[in-house]
């Protein structure tokens, strides 16, 4: 009964993320395919990666005959914003069990730390149980859509770049919901001319968490400033 | 790719994702932080989502993606009427083709 109701309450909340998921996990599994990764294998790598971008990266770099060490070293670095997310999320699970926190730790992405610390910062009750099911149900999603892909492979002619836009717009919603005071605009302000910068200076898998950490200083040195500006 | 250069590139990087998502947290988890790591933790959001959006739009190969700017606003107006996600996505898909196509 308990797990029923974790399920009523988290399933909706996950839906959204669950489609977007179907969407672009298809077309990861048809790339995965095209190097040799079978559907019981796309599952598998899909639900203990559980990284859309370190997942095409994967494919994109094993077909250009990327030499193995290169290819851990870029999907690895891809993967650095987790810090910043692990972080966000902790003063939420500080009463969780040990083992329900590793688990949701585990399992979260992009996409369901927004919804998730949404739901947290509410201050409605948004309980770890129904976070660590909204993260299991999404990656349930996407690891049986790169399955289903990699089943399927490249028969299917997918427009990958208007599929993967659905995970774009779900950043752009959750980055709209945000509180938008001077603080804020600043930070995204910085974070996002830094992640050009970066990125045009070839900085590649690291961009997202270097611009991330600039618009956080900006943010802090901001507050810095007018915390002195009032005493 | 082959069976054992398949099994170093997984392991490895299972490894560095596991570390990443479970290590701050846990270090983190029923501490007493200062103002200024609260303070930080706050903007993690807003710093995060901006800087995955403007990776999404920017390729520097080709430039900022026009399609995806507009498409770009199209969803914000649709977050901010209706907050929606699946909304956003689906809107975001339809706007970014419909853009693409001009």
């Amino acid at each position: 009964m308990r797990v029923l109701k974790v399920l009523r309450t988290a399933l909706p909340v996950a839906l959204p993320i669950m489609l977007g998921y179907v969407a672009i996990g298809i077309p990861c599994g048809v790339m995965a395919a095209e190097v040799g990764v079978g559907p019981a294998a796309a599952f598998l790598v899909s639900a203990t990666f559980y990284s859309g971008a370190g997942q095409f990266m994967m494919s994109s770099l094993a077909l250009a005959g990327t030499p193995v060490a290169s290819m851990v070293a870029s999907v690895a670095l891809v993967s650095t914003r987790q810090l910043l997310y692990s972080a966000a999320l902790s003063p939420y699970l500080a009463r969780a069990p040990k083992p329900l926190a590793a688990l949701f730790a585990a399992t979260v992405t992009d996409e369901s730390f927004g919804v998730n610390l949404d739901r947290f910062a509410s201050g409605e009750g948004w309980e770890v149980s129904s976070a660590t099911a909204v993260n299991l149900a999404s990656m349930f999603s996407w690891a049986a859509a790169n399955a289903l892909g990699a089943a399927v492979g490249p028969a299917l002619a997918i427009p990958t770049t208007i599929m993967s836009f659905a995970m774009t717009s779900i950043f752009v919603c959750l980055l709209a919901g945000q509180r938008w005071d001077l603080t804020n605009v600043l930070v995204a302000a910085v974070a996002i001319v830094g992640v050009f910068a970066l990125k045009a200076l070839g900085a590649g898998s690291l961009a997202v968490l270097l611009g991330a950490l600039l618009g956080i200083l900006a943010g802090l040195l901001l507050g810095s400033f007018k915390r002195r500006g009032s005493a | 790719m082959s069976t054992q250069d398949f099994l170093v590139f997984y392991l490895s990087v299972l490894a560095v994702i596991v570390v990443c998502r479970c290590v701050p947290l846990f270090a983190l988890k029923g501490r007493a932080l200062s103002p200024r790591v609260t303070e930080a933790l706050g903007l993690i959001p807003v710093a995060a989502f901006a800087a995955l959006v403007a990776n999404d739009l920017f390729d520097p190969a080709s430039g900022l993606s026009v399609p995806g700017l507009l498409a770009s606003v199209v969803v914000v107006a649709m977050a901010r009427r209706t907050g929606s996600l699946i909304g956003c996505a689906l809107v975001g898909m339809g706007a970014y083709a419909l853009l693409g196509m001009i």
